[in-house]
Order: structure tokens, then sequence, then C-alpha cells
């Protein structure tokens, strides 16, 4: 089975990545695969950190970008050798390839080694595979719940663990940093509930006076398990959920899940489906930059920005309302297109829309840009070095604020981005400064996206015409028996997918936003993984302000724009 | 429209002896007039975790402007608000959370439940979320929607004032007592069955007949229904 231990495919090992493993490897790399584009590799768990390893250091495959590591549950599964797999994706922004790469993990003796040494990101992905699979990584630093709670029995993720069984917690953790002994330091906790945190996440911080000399973050407040709920759904009946991750730029979330299957499908969507994903997008990504900049300033004491940028997000609402009813959460995209045509006067709406943000973007400009108490709050701040970014897997407005020009829209074009002219800014610092202006300017790279696709907006329609995955019309419905048992199949046994797995990843307001699919061939997925951008830059944040003030952490954790709902998932 | 003429007519009591004495004094109860006052300046909490969070922000700004109906003096310290908003999923781990800041609030308060999440679970049945803030704390108005628009939660604001004004107040956490709703069993239909299942049999062990999760009332909380449950 392709999906599990797949067989050498004669074209694959013509990539480098493969090519290298199998050559250091030998007979250790278990099988490598090319499908749908993504190469896949799988090693045998002994040759698990000498592959990632060869993967990062090797210069001409430079695989330093860290994404995403998770487990899969292959329960009942006769032709996979074993119970669990890691898999882990990385990327490199030099030779700009994707990775996957797998080992298998036996039920009876779940260990694996750590690379928690290799990639700083890889921490918090190995305590979450642990939390929520059971997989073991030897000499990990600290390998204890990060998602659920510590009153929790079991690993949920299972296959075998009901989906409903709660446990009670009745104390939760109070302290994540001690104080050391005889020292006049003291610990400060912020949140979950504070007003700094934007969502429900959780810092302690070890003062000595003004000084943060050691902090600790804590996860999982909001862990309501996407991912768990998408493997008893359907591939359409997943649209809501993923809106609920980023909620502030819902739409950008339907989008990439949108693509990701439809890349497993081999369906494209029609060309006016794309036009208007990416207008909505841009729009989704502008309004995403507004609540994280206005709402970053408002933690230092500026409520002016917050309101005047806020009615350009009504705009925005307003526009998202005439397209699909819905303000906040779309449910707009669906497999194969969109679920309706826009309205008549879309083109104006957006004109107008376009105006409003233009207005607002100016007058935060203008009352932030050179405002001397916002840069001195803001510049030499939370600085980020480029190679660590990359290492804790840093992506999006973050990761190009330190200076690293990887832009998904750029690099790997989907829906038609490569038609239009915009650029991709980059900061040089890679403190809090450069990612405000980078966000700044991406806002207005948006608007000058969104006008080039107004003034090319082509006619047609906008959901495929492929009866095994789009609803055929109503008036087909009802007057021919074809279409009666094509809306009847689908509406009773959903999208079935190829088996096979996936990788489709879209750059989201907080950088490149992936999900990883495996599929059984059924119409629901077996494995559905989101790779959330902030989950990493959030990761970074108690490191980030080690050694600062207590004032310019506030500061910093507005700039990474931490979304609960794409945190934990 | 001065403050005494809002006062007539509203409050006065006409049967009370000496009400009308020429337009520059009336006569009331003291309650009337602090419900009155209570009613007219609901100082807010927002307990906002997830996608409501983000709505409720709409609500307070320009547009829906809640200041119209006096409640726009957010307070993110539980000892200084009488109404809080729960605005997002509620998981197991936050549970703890926010029964000690519900318990911070001083008297009297109320508490509004925004969006299906906070209400019911929504449509997360799964095993780190609480199906309902009502496990924990006493709610005093739901609100529907996924998110609820603003208009929605203007409509909450108006019920809590008039619950104020009637000087009502939800005392219980409805669904404490509930089965299943500190422990497993809450979603799974078989674990549930199971649940009631047991629960027939301790009862007929004692003599009693069997009792459904229907059937069961809401009583006060007892020593132990005080501990955060979930």
């Amino acid at each position: 089975m392709a999906s599990a231990a797949p067989a050498v495919s004669p074209e694959a090992p013509a990539k480098p990545a493969a090519r290298v493993l199998m050559e250091a490897l030998g007979p250790r790399v278990l099988g490598v695969c090319d499908e749908r584009g993504d190469l896949a590799i799988t090693v045998e768990r002994g040759a698990w950190v000498d592959a990632v390893r060869l993967l990062r250091d090797r210069p001409e495959l430079d695989y330093r970008m860290f994404l995403d590591l998770c487990g899969v549950d292959y329960l009942d599964r006769e032709d996979v050798p074993e119970r669990f797999f890691v898999v882990l994706h990385l990327y490199s922004v030099s030779t700009r390839h994707h990775v996957r790469l797998k080992t298998p993990v036996p039920e009876a003796d779940p260990k694996l080694p750590t690379i928690s040494t290799l990639f700083l990101g890889a921490n918090w992905f190995e305590r979450e595979a642990w939390d929520l699979y059971g997989i073991v990584f030897q000499g990990h630093p600290n390998l204890t719940r990060l998602l659920t709670h510590d009153a929790f029995v079991g690993h949920p993720m299972r296959k075998d663990y009901p989906v409903g069984r709660r446990h009670p917690l009745k104390s939760p953790r109070e302290m994540l940093l001690q104080v050391p002994e005889g020292s006049e330091q003291m610990v400060v906790n912020i949140g979950p509930s504070h007003p700094a945190m934007h969502g429900t996440f959780r810092v302690q911080a070890l003062l000595e006076g003004e000084t943060i000399v050691d902090a600790e973050a804590e996860i999982g407040y909001m862990h309501r398990n996407f991912e768990k709920m998408a493997e008893s759904r359907d591939y359409w009946q997943i649209i809501p959920y993923t809106d609920r991750l980023n909620y502030c730029s819902s739409f950008m979330n339907g989008h990439g899940w949108a693509l990701a299957v439809e890349k497993l499908l081999g369906v494209p969507a029609p060309p006016r489906a794309e036009a208007v994903r990416v207008i909505l997008s841009e729009f989704s990504r502008i309004m995403d930059h507004i609540v994280c900049i206005s709402t970053n300033v408002v933690d230092l004491g500026a409520i002016s920005p917050f309101f005047v940028m806020f009615r350009a997000r009504e705009a925005v609402y307003d526009l998202l309302e005439a397209c699909c009813g819905a303000r906040l959460t779309v449910s707009y995209v669906r497999i194969g297109g969109l679920g309706a045509d826009v309205p008549d006067d879309f083109a104006a709406r957006c004109r107008a829309t376009l105006a409003a943000c233009r207005e607002s973007y100016d007058a935060a400009d203008r009352l932030l840009t050179r405002n001397i108490i916002f840069v001195k709050r803001f510049k030499d701040i939370g600085v980020m070095s480029k190679d660590d970014a990359l290492s804790w897997g840093w992506a999006g407005p973050c990761l190009r604020g330190s200076g690293v020009a990887y832009d998904v829209r750029k690099d790997h074009p989907y829906s038609g981005y490569e038609q239009y002219d915009f650029d991709v800014p980059v900061g040089t610092v890679g403190d809090n400064y450069d990612r405000y202006l980078v966000r700044m300017e991406e806002m207005r790279q948006s608007m000058r996206i969104i006008e080039q696709a107004l003034a090319k907006l082509p006619a047609g329609p906008v959901i495929t015409s492929d009866r095994r995955v789009a609803l055929p019309p109503k008036a087909e419905v009802y007057s021919n028996i074809e279409s009666l048992m094509n809306h009847f199949k689908l509406v009773f046994e959903g999208i079935r997918a190829p088996a096979g797995e996936v990788y489709g990843y879209t750059e989201a307001a907080n950088g490149e936003l992936g999900y990883y699919i495996v599929s059984d061939g059924g119409s629901v997925p077996r494995r559905v993984k989101v790779r959330p951008p902030c989950y990493n830059n959030y990761q970074a944040f108690p490191h980030m302000i080690r050694g600062g003030m207590l004032a310019d952490a506030v500061a910093t954790i507005g700039g990474l724009n931490v979304i609960a709902g794409e945190l934990d998932r | 429209m001065g403050l005494l003429d809002l006062f007539k007519g509203k409050f006065v009591d006409p049967t009370y002896p000496g009400v009308h004495l020429g337009g520059n004094a009336i006569t009331t109860t003291l309650d009337a007039v602090v419900k009155w006052g209570r009613k007219s300046s609901i100082w807010p909490m927002p307990f906002g975790t997830a996608c409501c969070a983000i709505e409720f922000m709409a609500f307070t700004a320009s547009r829906y402007d809640v200041a119209r109906f006096g409640a726009e003096v957010l307070r993110f310290s539980p000892r200084q608000a009488d109404l809080m908003f729960v605005a997002g999923t509620i998981v197991d781990k936050e549970a703890p959370v926010l029964k000690t800041i519900y318990d911070q609030m001083p008297e009297p308060k109320w508490v509004i439940s925004m969006g299906v999440c906070a209400s019911s679970g929504g449509f997360y049945r799964a095993y780190h979320v609480m199906q309902g803030i009502d496990e924990i704390i006493p709610v005093d108005v739901y609100v529907p929607g996924c998110p609820p628009a603003p208009e929605s939660l203007i409509t909450a604001v108006m019920k809590i004032q008039d619950l104020i004004k009637a000087g009502r107040q939800q005392k219980v956490p409805q669904r404490a007592t509930h089965l299943g709703s500190n422990g497993e069993a809450v979603n799974d239909r078989r674990l549930r069955r199971e649940a009631w299942a047991d629960e027939a049999r301790s009862r007929a062990a004692q003599g009693l007949p069997p009792q459904g999760v229907l059937a069961l009332p809401a009583v006060a909380p007892g020593k132990d229904e005080e501990e955060p449950r979930g």
C-alpha cells in the first residue's frame, strides 16, 4: 500500500534527497515514493536520526526548515507492517523542495530517538505525538502532556480511544517554574485568561526585578481536537471545522483544505472559483493582519488604531456576508470550487471594501509607523535570527521579518498566483518592528493582488462539473435520473478519495498552513494533520523573551499573532 | 427629561401614600432604584477563548456599540464585573480556570453563554471539550449561533437587563447533576447507556425505581459539587 510502506518507484531516486539517503543508508531505507509531487522516504527506526541529520546537513539537500512532525495510527490495516508511523515534513528554502520522512514504530515498543536536538521546533511536536499517540521519544528533555491536561488517561488520537471519553480535571497545574532556593526572584503567571494573551494560552516568567530570567509556556486550553473530529467526517463536512482553526481569517483555512483535497483527488477547481478564492483570501489576509497589529498596539496602550482598523474589518465582513451569508466562519469553499457564485455587484463591492481598507491602512500607517513611542517599544525587541527562525519552523510574516524570503504564493504558486504581480517584503533585523513592517507591506501587496484579480475575473462556473465531487444543480436533479443518482450517491457516501497521502500547503495569514491527509480510500480520511503556523511561532516565544523586560514580552507576543484555535486545534 | 421624571411612572408605587409631592420629590423603594442603576450600568467581563471572542470584539467596537446599553465598561478582572460573557469553547483543561474566575466575581452576578460551544459543546463532541459550561457554572442567557451575530448579543444583554430588573438570577449550574457531566459518559452513547445501567442497578440495590437522565432534578450543589467538575 502506497501510503504506508511504499515500494521504490522508478523515477523517485532521481530526486537528490532520495538518492543521497539511499547511498548513505543503503538497505536501511525501506521505501521511496514520489506521489502527486510529494517525495516520501521511509526509513527504519534505527536510521531515523541519521536520515534527519543527512537531510539537514548535506549542502545539496539543505532541509533546514522544520515544518511538522506527527504520528499516524494504522490500526486494523493488515497491509501495513507496524501500527504506528512517525511522519516528519521538512523544507529546503535554497532548493525549494519539501520532503516527507517516515518511520514505522511498533505498538509493542513505541519508542523513537528524539530529533529535538537537531531542530528546535521538534520539541513540542514530539510532546504532542507522545500526548496523543503514546510514542515515547527517547532523550527528549521534557516529555510531558502538552495539549491534554495532567489528569488525562490514555492517548486520545489512537484509533481505539472513544471520541467522547472525557476525564475530569480537578486542579490545574499551578507552577511551571520553580523559584531557586534562597533567591529573591519571583514567578509571574500570565494567562490562560489574561487580556495580553489573545486567546487562552499561558506563560510563566521568572523575574529578577523587571528582567525575565526564565520563561515557560503552556498550551492546550483550547484543545478541542479538530483532527480527531475529522477522522469521522466526510471531506466536505470538515470544511466548517477548518474555519475555526485561524478564525481571524477563516476563509483561507477552507481554501487550503479544499486545495489539499483537490490535490488528493486530482480534481482542479474552475478558473473563476480560483480567482474568487484568491480575492477573498487576500481580503482575509488583510483582515488577519488588522487584528494582529491593532490588538498588539492595544496591549501597548494605543486604542485609536484599533477603532480605525476595525472599520476595514467590518467592510470585509460585509463583503463575505454578501457572498455566503456568514460574517466570520464562512464555510464558503467547497471541494472543487465554491458553494455559490458571488453576487452580481461583487466587483463594485470589492472596490468599496478596498477603499475602506486603504483608508484604514493609511490612517494606521500615519498613527504608528513613525510614532516615536511605538518605534521605541518595537525596535530591537524580540529579535529572531534567520537560522533559528528556520529551525523553530517559523513561517509567514514572522519568518520574512527575520529575512527569509519564503512565501508559498511565490515559490509554489497555487490558485493562479503566478498570474499576479506582487512583491514579498522581508525584514533585516528580525525584531518586532520588522514583523510589523512586513505585515503592513503585505496588506498593500494584497490590495495589489485583489485589483489585478478583479481586473481579469473570468466568467464561467464556480464549481467543478465532476459529479464524483460536486453536487449537480438542483434543476438537473429534479429533471433527470442520472443527476438524481449522482446527488443521492454523493450525499449518502460522500466524496470517495483514492488511497494515498498528500501534503497540501498554502500561504495563510500566519505562514505555511499545511494539511497532511492520509486516506484509506473511503469517504473519511484516516488521518488529518494540520501544520499550524503559529504553533511553531509560539513555541519559540519563551526563548525569545529570556533576558528581556516583562513589558517587552507583551509587545512581542502580539506580533507573533498566536491564534488559540490554530495553536491547540 | 430629567432624572426624576424617569423615576416617575417607572418605579413609583401608586398605592403608596404621599407620592405626588409636586414633581420635585419622589418616593420609591430602595430596591427598585438599585436595580435600575444596576441594569443601566452593567460591567461585563469577557471570558473569550475562541472565535466568539472575535465577534465579541465586533460587538464592542464602533458599529454595534454596546455603550448604548450602558455595558461598555469591559473589565478583565472578575472582581470588578457583574456580567460574564463566556465566548468560545471551554475545554476540560480550562474548566477549573473558568470556575475560579466565576467564583471570584462578587454577587450579584450574571452569565451569558455565547455561542453553541459554550452552551452545549457545539459540534465538538470530543474527549476534551466540556459539553456546555452549565456543567460547572450557572448560566442566565444562552445565545445560539456559531458565532452569534452581534445583534443576538445585544438581545442577550437586553434579556439580562430584564432579569436584573426582575431580580432573577440563576444560582445553580443547570446540568451539574446530569449523568456524565463530570465524566466520560456524556457523549458516547454506548458508554452513557452503560452508566445508566450501572445507576439503575445501584438504585435497584437500594430499593429505588430506575431513573433516567431526564428525571434527575436539578438540586442545589452540595459540598462536593462546589469543586470544579468536568
